[in-house]
């Protein structure tokens, strides 16, 4: 056929299959490129929304590799007429950027100093060898860890904390099988709920801080923000590790011989290096920075500052950061920021607002329940699919041109994008469990779905009945 | 040659290895045993390596080397390698790239054998694996999936060996499909050497969906029959009209190891109408061999 061999007609056809929503994602842009932009939409919010769509396919189908979808946002930001090359350029790098970039370095220096061995002691002084107890325990610190650090971070570390306890119960994995996927849930639910816990929990907040600040809808501080999201975080622990004993109740009531196998394995780690002492205390110095200085720096700057620390203390090498820190989600971070920027610009944000509220005028009727569960409902469905960050990045301008109160609606919409229970593919420390080959994709909708609706109600409950208080 | 063999897990892959490494033996092929895991999703595959690398730091194993350590005692215990150790030493896994790493072992009924872990899609992982190695055979056990078995035949560039039903306790047949195809002389030449090595008789079959038979295909049951007398091989010949994939179900069963050479379709045919030997892969309930 027109002088393919066999072997070229079957390497396209497998491309083919493989790139079918890179394909759809072509098709369809075209499809909306041709029709006529709505009347209450610009030209170039139009444009916008096209973007917007093309991304949503090829981050959500893994296509083509993650930076090359940031390098077609850019690209196709400045070929569709929407800004000029320098106004792409200053919106993709910000203090946002600059956070998502220090914080995932950080998260490299503070994981590869073995500061994890001293933090599985500590848990099991605290919760002892009942199997429900590690269990609150897990959710507990990790919830308030990764409330501060970062919830990858504290995933890698206490992964190896909860197989080892695992692999000291039995080395048959079906004996094990529903303690193992509390233990591993406990690590992943706890990490996702803490990171609503500050600003510096997830890159997201950060975000959607600098889109209320950006859009000139006010400024929250590292402490306001604590104010409103803390609460409900410290609500959730004893609720979360409740839900998944009901739903994984292990067999295993009492781990005395695996706690006491952690406890020799721990202790022969010996006392706390010099170096494990310098990275706390660098880490202590970045916190202090974040609730006092980011004011005046940042908080990308702040965290930036702990990474030139790490590193000129010798704490970590450059070569070790550079190879294990997610080049490609930075940059599509900045791209997707930057096309949030775009769609305020262009009224792109603003129409999808009012398109929402009128479409779903027809079911509710109270306009303030409204702004909020599009804003929630849709941010908890979306960040299941696509990464938390991305769904506020490309979310939150829609979010705060919805009308309301902007801090209700924004923080709102932050935490529920901390809602990612239901999919692998939801956050990475929903994959690091499943990386290590003890939990089924199905286990994640057993327990995630309740722990879904109940966060959606109890977020609904703390910002009509706690946050009116603190604005 | 070389030949790769594919592992899930110690509970399914028994047969799929044993049966791959005895056909390795046969062939004195180099051999390949490779695991492949879940996909990690983009947005994350840092944070996981990053956590799996923390793993190391507590002496525990990362998803999988279980399942090569399990393929490192059965070939201590069969001794198809040299023994260096009892344990598998997971220390002598080499990472080669972010989603795969290998440790090399020196064979001593087959040429060297490689322990493979990889990460991804398994289609997309398989390929990439047997256009890094320059593989001749891939051996894999058998899916449910039919869309798994499609990819299979149709975008692997090896030959493929999918291991279905097989127990050692059966006694097999060897059933080899032949006709007028280009590849049907490769597939009696690899049938040959399997049926030598297992000491399988041999049940040379022509199929045609009429009653009268074409000349090309006599002519081909004619090569079959004296390529197979001139291997000393114990076979029979059998001329059989009736439709295809019936015939060879029938009979096939569940005691033959059926080989057949690889459709010499348009790819773009085989995409949308199938072929033979999908046909066969999917349907029959015995291992086939599909020799590209």
């Amino acid at each position: 056929m027109l002088g393919f061999s066999n072997q070229t007609i079957a390497d396209l056809l497998y491309w083919v299959t493989r790139k079918k929503w890179l394909i759809a994602a072509f098709a369809i842009s075209i499809f909306l490129f041709y029709i006529p932009s709505p009347e209450s939409l610009s030209p170039e919010g139009h444009r916008t929304l096209i973007i917007v769509v093309i991304a949503l396919i090829l981050i959500i189908g893994e296509v083509i590799p993650l930076p090359a979808v940031a390098i077609l946002i850019l690209i196709l930001e400045v070929v569709f007429g929407i800004d000029t090359p320098n106004g792409v350029a200053t919106s993709f790098m910000s203090d946002a950027v600059f956070f998502i970039m220090g914080s995932l370095m950080m998260a490299v220096a503070i994981v590869s100093q073995g500061l994890d061995k001293r933090l599985a002691l500590g848990i099991i002084k605290l919760t002892g060898n009942k199997t429900w107890r590690i269990v609150f325990g897990f959710v507990a610190i990790s919830s308030i860890l990764s409330s501060f650090i970062g919830e990858h971070t504290v995933a890698a570390m206490m992964l190896p904390v909860a197989l080892t306890l695992i692999r000291n119960t039995s080395d048959d994995p079906k004996t094990v099988h529903r303690l193992s996927t509390i233990l591993l849930f406990s690590i992943a639910y706890g990490c996702a709920m803490g990171s609503i816990g500050t600003p510096s929990g997830g890159g997201r907040n950060v975000i959607m801080i600098g889109y209320i600040s950006e859009f000139g809808l006010g400024n929250i501080s590292y402490l306001e923000w604590i104010k409103y999201a803390y609460p409900m975080l410290l609500l959730e622990i004893p609720i979360a590790a409740a839900l998944l004993w009901m739903t994984f109740k292990p067999d295993q009531r009492i781990l005395d011989s695996a706690v006491r196998k952690l406890k020799v394995k721990v202790t022969k780690a010996g006392k706390m290096t010099g170096n494990q002492m310098m990275a706390i205390g660098i880490f202590i110095l970045v916190f202090l920075g974040w609730v006092f200085l980011s004011p005046y720096l940042g908080l990308g700057i702040v965290a930036l500052i702990g990474v030139f620390l790490y590193l000129s203390f010798g704490l970590i090498e450059w070569h070790d950061i550079n190879r294990n820190t997610n080049w490609g989600v930075i940059l599509l971070f900045g791209a997707a920021i930057s096309l949030g920027i775009q769609m305020k610009e262009t009224g792109a944000a603003e129409w999808v607002a009012t398109q929402s509220i009128n479409g779903m005028s027809m079911v509710i009727d109270d306009l303030g329940f409204m702004q909020w569960f599009i804003s929630v409902f849709l941010t908890g469905i979306l960040t299941n699919f696509l990464s938390n960050a991305a769904t506020v990045a490309v979310l939150g301008p829609v979010v705060l041109d919805m009308g309301g109160n902007p801090i209700i609606l924004g923080i709102s919409t932050s935490i529920a994008s901390a809602f990612a229970y239901l999919t692998i593919v939801a956050s990475p420390t929903c994959m690091i469990i499943h990386s290590s080959g003890l939990v089924k994709s199905s286990d994640y909708l057993k327990a995630g779905w309740k722990l879904f609706v109940i966060s959606i109600f109890l977020l609904f409950l703390i910002s009509n009945l706690y946050w009116p208080y603190l604005s | 040659m070389k030949f790769l063999i594919a592992v899930g897990s110690k509970d399914y892959s028994g047969p799929t290895l044993e049966l791959g490494m005895r056909v390795a033996k046969a062939f004195n092929a180099a051999v390949d045993i490779v695991y492949v895991g879940d996909k990690i999703s983009a947005f994350s595959t840092s944070e996981v390596i990053l956590a799996q690398e923390n793993l190391a730091n507590w002496e525990l194993d990362r998803q999988g080397v279980d399942v090569l350590q399990w393929a490192y005692e059965y070939l201590v215990e069969n001794e198809y390698i040299r023994m260096e150790s009892s344990e598998f030493n997971t220390d002598k896994l080499v990472q080669t790239d972010d989603d795969r790493c290998e440790v090399h072992l020196e064979g001593r009924m087959t040429q060297e054998v490689g322990l493979i872990l990889r990460n991804g899609e398994i289609i997309q992982q398989l390929r990439d694996e047997v256009k890094r190695s320059g593989i001749d055979v891939t051996i894999i056990g058998g899916s449910g999936e039919r869309r798994m078995t499609h990819d299979l035949v149709q975008y692997i560039d090896s030959s493929i060996f999918v291991v279905k039903n097989y127990d050692r306790a059966r006694n097999y047949k060897l059933l080899l499909a032949v006709n007028d195809a280009p590849n049907t002389k490769k597939a009696l030449k690899y049938g040959v050497r399997v049926a030598e090595a297992f000491e399988l008789d041999v049940n040379a079959i022509t199929i045609s969906n009429t009653e009268e038979f074409r000349s090309d295909y006599l002519e081909a049951s004619n090569w079959a029959d004296k390529f197979l007398r001139r291997a000393g091989v114990e076979h029979q010949v059998n001329l059989v009209h009736g439709k295809f994939i019936n015939v060879m179900n029938e009979t096939a069963k569940d005691d033959h190891i059926i080989v057949m050479g690889n459709s010499t379709k348009s790819p773009l045919t085989k995409f949308f109408t199938g072929s033979k030997p999908l046909n066969v892969c999917e349907n029959c309930n015995c291992p086939a061999l599909i020799v590209k």
